[in-house]
């Protein structure tokens, strides 16, 4: 019984690891020990699979380190202004055709053309056009995001309730009122979709886009470690780049909470209102 | 204040999409003077909704003329206020703040538009409930906003298309005398759409039938009941006779609404 009581909260009598969490725990742990066991075994050619302490050793080394932090901040810059450029882009563009449905439809095909094509394609006239620094990677990111936030802020728009419009217009709102008051309101679920997919895209598009060509950028570090041969150093920043993909997506979830949840009340908030 | 309401001459056809068309209203002309309380009626199908359209200027594309105070109009209009059949309460926003809508889109201030938010909320009865979202209110408090919500726009004609439509029958006979008592206190002119005779007839100073497509105005009744009226008037006798008047209007066109239905 005493094991038990140690598992369990006391309070609400919950597991305070729920068997999902043991589950994810000991698949890193297994994981991490089949590196371990893989890096020790030398039946791999010298680093290729380093061992972690060395891993974590280089990590350390670069947390340290100025010149890391520009390279940190360079590639932040670059996804998060291409990442509001591209779905500002996305927004402002998706509720226009979603009010104009015959320019909405036109445009149809074309976005959905390209929407699927791997942005990468594109990637060498951005550099001729953007030139090899910043602006192709900012330029790169937008487009990456333009997509998934101007489909699915046109899906949304198709999805708002035709009575919340004709509400607005019966108060004769203006354009722009009907914009802010009605359309993005009602839109904030499927732009937050949108958001998300977009971030992600956008992180993609300039770390390609960093490994491809560049002189600064966590993707730039990775490839440069890469071609020197510094494993280890090579896994520190892919574990950098994870941990700033993973802050991403906990953002994006957190904000999907706030605002998502507006007017949807809590189990607990209702009371008797009949 | 004035608020009298003209129809003349009302037709409007609709574009089917396999090419062919609907002739939804026919000659409608209809007149509800200052402060009066008048009901469309008719069957499904006999184009009362889009009267109500058309009136609001929500649609366009039609024959013949809408006027208030004796000018034409056409679109929406400030002296109209318009209650939805369907939930219309923006799910986003507390009571408070979709009374407060139509203020705020005409750019009343913030304090000001919140005090007089408040003022429809308590004649609607929905005190204490301002700070609550839609999905925490009954059907019957959400028409209720919507309700609150077209006064606070100050409207000198109240245009309602089945405003209690989807509510149970003791809740709509509730909301009446709300409907009533409000009517009273700020006497504008309201025209109601509906399909409930015994509705028509508890609320109205005239009772407008319509017939099935197109839509035309087949009689015009007088509700010579003694005001004020509540949900208990429906128990006297002439009561009775008005709305056996108006059902012997509307059987034939409720049962060739019903056979067309069937048809398709």
């Amino acid at each position: 019984m005493a094991e038990i009581g140690l598992a369990r909260s006391a309070a609400a009598g919950t597991p305070l690891v729920g068997p999902e969490a043991r589950i994810q725990i000991a698949t890193v742990l297994g994981v991490w020990g089949m590196w371990e066991a893989l890096a020790r075994s030398g039946l791999f050619y010298r680093d290729i699979v380093p061992s972690s302490l060395k891993v974590f050793a280089a990590l350390y080394a670069h947390l340290a380190e100025a010149e890391f932090y520009h390279h940190l901040w360079t590639t932040t810059y670059e996804v998060l202004t291409g990442f509001t450029i591209g779905s500002l882009a996305g927004i402002g563009l998706g509720i226009l055709f979603g009010v104009r449905r015959f320019l909405g439809r036109v445009m149809d095909g074309y976005i959905l053309a390209l929407a699927p094509a791997p942005k990468v394609v594109f990637l060498p006239i951005l550099m001729v056009v953007f030139g090899i620094g910043v602006g192709s990677k900012i330029a790169m990111a937008a487009m990456s995001a333009f997509f998934p936030v101007v489909l699915s802020t046109v899906a949304g728009m198709l999805l708002i309730n035709p009575t919340f419009i004709k509400v607005g217009r019966s108060f004769n709102a203006g354009p722009w009122q009907m914009v802010s008051k009605v359309y993005l309101p009602s839109l904030v679920l499927p732009v937050i979709t949108g958001l998300r997919l977009g971030l992600g895209v956008a992180i993609i598009g300039t770390l390609i886009a960093e490994i491809k060509l560049s002189n600064a950028g966590l993707g730039f570090l990775a490839i440069q470690y890469y071609e020197m041969f510094r494993i280890p150093e090579m896994y520190a920043v892919i574990i950098v780049i994870f941990a700033l993909a993973m802050g991403a997506n906990a953002l994006m979830t957190k904000v999907n909470d706030r605002l998502g949840r507006r007017g949807m009340p809590n189990a607990s908030d209702i009371s008797g209102a009949a | 204040m004035a608020g009298t309401l003209e129809v003349r001459d009302l037709s409007k056809h609709y574009r089917r999409d396999d090419g062919g068309s609907v002739h939804a209203l026919d000659r409608v002309s209809l007149s509800v003077e200052e402060g009066e309380f008048v009901s469309v009626i008719g069957p499904s199908g006999c184009g009362k909704s889009t009267l109500f359209s058309i009136i609001g200027g929500l649609v366009g594309d039609y024959e013949g003329e809408v006027r208030v105070d004796g000018r034409t109009i056409r679109g929406t209009h400030r002296d109209i206020g318009m209650v939805f059949q369907e939930e219309s309460t923006f799910p986003w926003r507390t009571t408070l703040e979709n009374v407060a809508f139509p203020l705020e889109i005409a750019g009343v201030s913030r304090a000001e538009r919140e005090a007089m938010a408040l003022r429809f909320i308590r004649l609607v009865g929905l005190e204490g409930f301002q700070d609550r979202y839609p999905a925490e209110l009954s059907g019957g408090m959400k028409q209720r906003t919507a309700i609150a919500r077209a006064l606070a726009f100050s409207p000198k004609i109240m245009l309602m298309d089945e405003p209690f439509g989807a509510l149970d029958e003791q809740t709509r006979m509730l909301l009446g005398d709300k409907i009533l008592q409000i009517w009273r206190e700020l006497k504008q002119t309201t025209l109601l759409i509906t399909h409930n005779i015994t509705e028509a007839v508890q609320l109205s100073d005239r009772v407008v039938v319509m017939s099935f497509r197109p839509g035309r105005i087949k009689e015009i009744i007088d509700i010579d009941l003694p005001r004020p009226r509540s949900s208990e008037s429906i128990s006297t006798e002439r009561f009775g006779r008005y709305v056996g008047a108006i059902w012997q209007l509307l059987r034939e066109e409720a049962s060739l609404g019903m056979i067309e239905s069937e048809n398709v």
